[in-house]
């Protein structure tokens, strides 16, 4: 009964990252492949979700304070001015409001551009909606916007651009110049920038983020999805949001009705918590982070890599696997878990080719399969111990064993 | 105007000068008809009025308190992170472990169970899953309102057939000659909100061998298979030959009185599960860590926990189902969930939503139009529903205050 499932289900694969997780499992080895926290959530915010359960706060509900404080936020960090009753969606995770939002603005055969390289999960719903997914390439080693590449894959189709900065898997954040390049585009060509925002608040030395809602003319054709999870190390919550103009807010409200009809309650309570944290919270989250990137540099730098681009924010170290080394992404992390015990990711599963076509094989596109994804979202200890792992890699003339 | 995406594409009529529009974000065509729901709107107008609600369908009481122990216990033993995509591993288990007792048959929780952010994603992941544009599925009239949507959103060509009053029985014949073999799905809530109605062996039989002989594939959703006070509720999946052509969904919070905690699930044969999981991951990604362990212990609750439900549950509706009969309904039979349809028309006002803005403003008590459960809204324009899923005091107030206002033309 395979021909049951529909064309768009049939095109999916499982994930490659979380297939690396079942192995990694299995070998029992140090978990530097998934995005998210292997440290307890901050108390307070827990205890805010345990006096909610407590409270009765347990039935269907929207809980309008969470509205309340992100306009704050917002208007604060930003300059924006977001109506609070009628501009926020409260969704299941950012990936709701993600979804809600394509949901909302994508009809059949409507073109959607993304940067490459790419969190996977954004072409999954564009193609579940209907649209095509474009990519545009990021330059490396740098991961730099080429305003002639953006500006050439723009068509009479293209409906929206999404933008996820901090970027995974890169770390790059996007500057104002290249903001400006890409709201320049979307107003020329009359399109939406949706972007994806969950690293707000993990940026490094002096980077700062700014959403693209803020540049001129953007803020009517901009939605802006984010969550808690990242910044709060609570990606198992599933409290999210949208931010857009009213009409669009509305319709993302009304499709993560039929979805899923209302985030988890108790946690819409803790959210009002965790969003009146104090300044200090986000700059000792900024601060640890920072420490964890130079870290794991260090201890990549120590086995033979030289990282060319350093991350400017959320906790992924994308490296290019060292020139001497002659095994693929794939086979390196893969020669990695039985050798060291450390799991980390393979970089091509980001990489698309040329809109949507078959695997690239020239030597333009040799690259897609030279980096390995590293998450430094991990204690300290963890940490140390992948680093040690790693220095057992070394052999008696101080290379890495690895590469045969 | 091209339609390939090549690069070389420009537009002819952008001459590179800035555009100014009004409205930049415009909206999908495939939601023009979709608006604020009908509870939420007649929650508000409820607030206004200070109108005892007896619309939504959520309870006014809270869960058990072994359950919120649990999700208490889960987040303080720092089970916060995201859970495996399609569920917990011992969560799924235990649904393996319910499914088995409740129907029968043995199912791999790995291959075959989902969990989802409530029944309503497992409905949408199901359809955005499993169904293609243009595909034809059956939907039974009145229905609950996310399923017109997230068909509408996976492009579906919907055929609809009418359940009606007194017994809402299965048109059998209409059904017959709507089902073909270019039916993909055919969806079936029991027991049913809003009627009450619990579809039978016979009914579920003969739909049974009309899906075999067309090779039709079943989405049942069984939110309130708990609350099933008539007679047995009856799982399409166990019957003979259905289980590989079937989805079965269902839920956590009807039964344990936790509708804000969103756990919901659907179990099916791993050819189809493989599509329900593909849509969730790009819906939700992964649900509710703390509440799937809660939901573990929930599940392993002893017999008496259901029997006392469902024993609390009648006592609420015989109270509103008398006192709906005093005040001058008709009221039709309910068999499960914790609703009941009632006919509005004695009290002469001209349709359903007439009837209940004057029961909120003149009243102060609400019910839910159910014409908008309805492909055709003129079906259910006689017809209001009611929930009983309130505190007895609460019930009793609100016929206490219909007995006095409403009044029979």
């Amino acid at each position: 009964m395979e021909e049951k499932l529909s064309s768009v289900a049939k095109t999916f694969t499982p994930s490659p990252i979380q297939e690396l997780s079942h192995l990694a499992q299995r070998c029992n080895a140090i978990n530097l492949a998934e995005g998210f926290p292997d440290f307890p959530a901050p108390p307070c915010i827990k205890q805010a979700a345990v006096s909610a359960i407590n409270n009765d706060f347990n039935q269907y509900r929207h809980v309008q304070g969470i509205c309340d404080q992100l306009a704050l936020k917002m208007n604060k960090m930003h300059g924006l001015n977001i109506d609070p009753l009628t501009d926020i969606a409260i969704c299941c995770g950012q990936t709701e409001a993600f979804a809600a939002a394509v949901f909302s603005i994508i009809d059949k055969g409507d073109e959607v551009l993304l940067f490459d390289p790419c969190y996977e999960t954004y072409e999954g719903c564009i193609a579940m909606a209907g649209g095509i997914p474009v990519y545009v390439p990021l330059d490396p080693p740098r991961w730099t916007l080429d305003p002639e590449k953006l500006m050439s894959s723009f068509t009479s189709r293209t409906k929206a651009v999404v933008l996820n900065s901090p970027h995974n898997p890169t770390g790059k954040v996007f500057s104002r110049e290249e903001l400006e390049v890409i709201a320049e585009c979307c107003r020329r060509w009359d399109c939406v920038a949706i972007t994806d925002e969950v690293y707000e608040y993990i940026t490094f030395d002096d980077q700062k983020h700014e959403t693209i809602a803020s540049l001129p003319g953007m803020q009517e054709r901009t939605i802006i999805t984010s969550s808690l999870s990242k910044t709060f190390s609570i990606t198992g919550w599933r409290i999210g949001w949208a931010i857009a103009p009213a009409s669009a807010a509305s319709a993302i409200r009304n499709i993560h009705v039929k979805i899923t009809d209302s985030a988890p309650a108790p946690f819409q309570e803790a959210a009002l918590t965790a969003l009146s944290s104090p300044t200090k919270y986000f700059e000792m989250l900024r601060i640890e982070y920072q420490l964890k990137r130079d870290f794991c540099m260090k201890l990549l730098n120590s086995v033979g890599f030289r990282i060319q681009f350093k991350p400017q924010g959320s906790f992924f170290l994308f490296a290019e696997l060292p020139k001497d080394c002659l095994l693929s992404d794939v086979e390196y992390v893969k020669e990695l878990i039985r050798q060291a015990g450390v799991v980390v990711v393979p970089g091509r599963g980001f990489f698309h080719g040329k809109s949507g076509s078959d695997q690239p094989s020239d030597e333009s596109f040799r690259h897609q399969k030279r980096y390995i994804r590293v998450a430094f979202c991990k204690t300290e200890a963890r940490l140390c111990a992948a680093a040690q792992k790693f220095g057992e890699l070394m052999n008696a003339r101080g290379s890495p064993k690895l590469y045969c | 105007m091209s339609t390939s995406s090549t690069q070389k594409d420009t537009v002819s009529t952008h001459d590179g000068t800035p555009q100014i529009t009004q409205q930049p974000v415009q909206v999908a065509k495939r939601l023009e008809k979709f608006k604020t729901t009908i509870f939420t709107q007649m929650s508000m107008l409820a607030i206004k009025h200070g109108a005892i609600n007896l619309g939504q369908g959520f309870p006014n009481f809270d869960g058990p308190d072994f359950v919120k122990e649990a999700a208490i216990q889960a987040i303080k033993d720092g089970k916060n992170q995201y859970a495996r995509g399609y569920g917990v591993p011992d969560f799924n288990n235990a649904l393996a472990a319910r499914f088995k007792k409740d129907t029968g048959l043995v199912i791999d929780p790995d291959k075959e169970v989902t969990v989802t952010s409530g029944c309503t994603e497992a409905i949408a992941a199901t359809m955005l899953g499993l169904i293609n544009p243009g595909d034809e599925v059956i939907l039974f009239a009145p229905f609950y309102d996310s399923y017109e949507a997230t068909l509408s959103m996976a492009g579906a060509k919907i055929k609809c057939i009418t359940l009606r009053p007194p017994d809402f029985a299965v048109p059998i014949d209409e059904l017959k000659s709507a089902i073909s073999k270019n039916t993909r799905a055919i969806l079936i809530n029991t027991p049913h909100n809003p009627t009450g109605k619990m579809f039978t062996r016979e009914e579920l039989n003969t739909i049974a061998s009309l899906c075999i002989e067309n090779d039709v594939l079943v989405f049942m959703d069984e939110v309130y298979d708990k609350l099933a006070f008539e007679m047995d509720h009856i799982s399409m999946a166990s019957l003979p030959g259905m289980y590989e052509r079937t989805v079965t969904m269902n839920s956590l919070g009807k039964t344990f009185s936790l509708t804000g905690w969103k756990i919901g699930w659907a179990i099916a044969p791993p050819h189809l599960t493989w599509g329900v999981r593909q849509a969730h991951s790009f819906l939700t990604f992964a649900t509710s860590t703390p509440m799937q362990w809660a939901a573990t212990v929930a599940l392993r609750a002893p017999d008496s926990y259901f029997e006392e439900l469902k024993r609390d549950y009648m006592a609420k509706k015989a109270i509103l189902v008398q006192g709906l009969k005093d005040v001058g309904f008709k009221v039709f039979p309910s068999s499960g969930t914790y609703f009941v349809v009632v006919d509005h028309t004695p009290f002469g006002l001209e349709n359903d939503i007439a009837f209940c803005e004057y029961l909120i403003k003149e009243v102060g008590v609400v019910a839910i139009p159910t014409s908008v459960f309805y492909l055709n809204p003129e079906d259910g324009k006689n017809l209001v529903r009611f929930t009983f899923c309130k505190d007895e005091e609460t019930l009793r107030s609100a016929v206490e205050r219909m007995k006095e206002k409403l009044k029979k033309k």
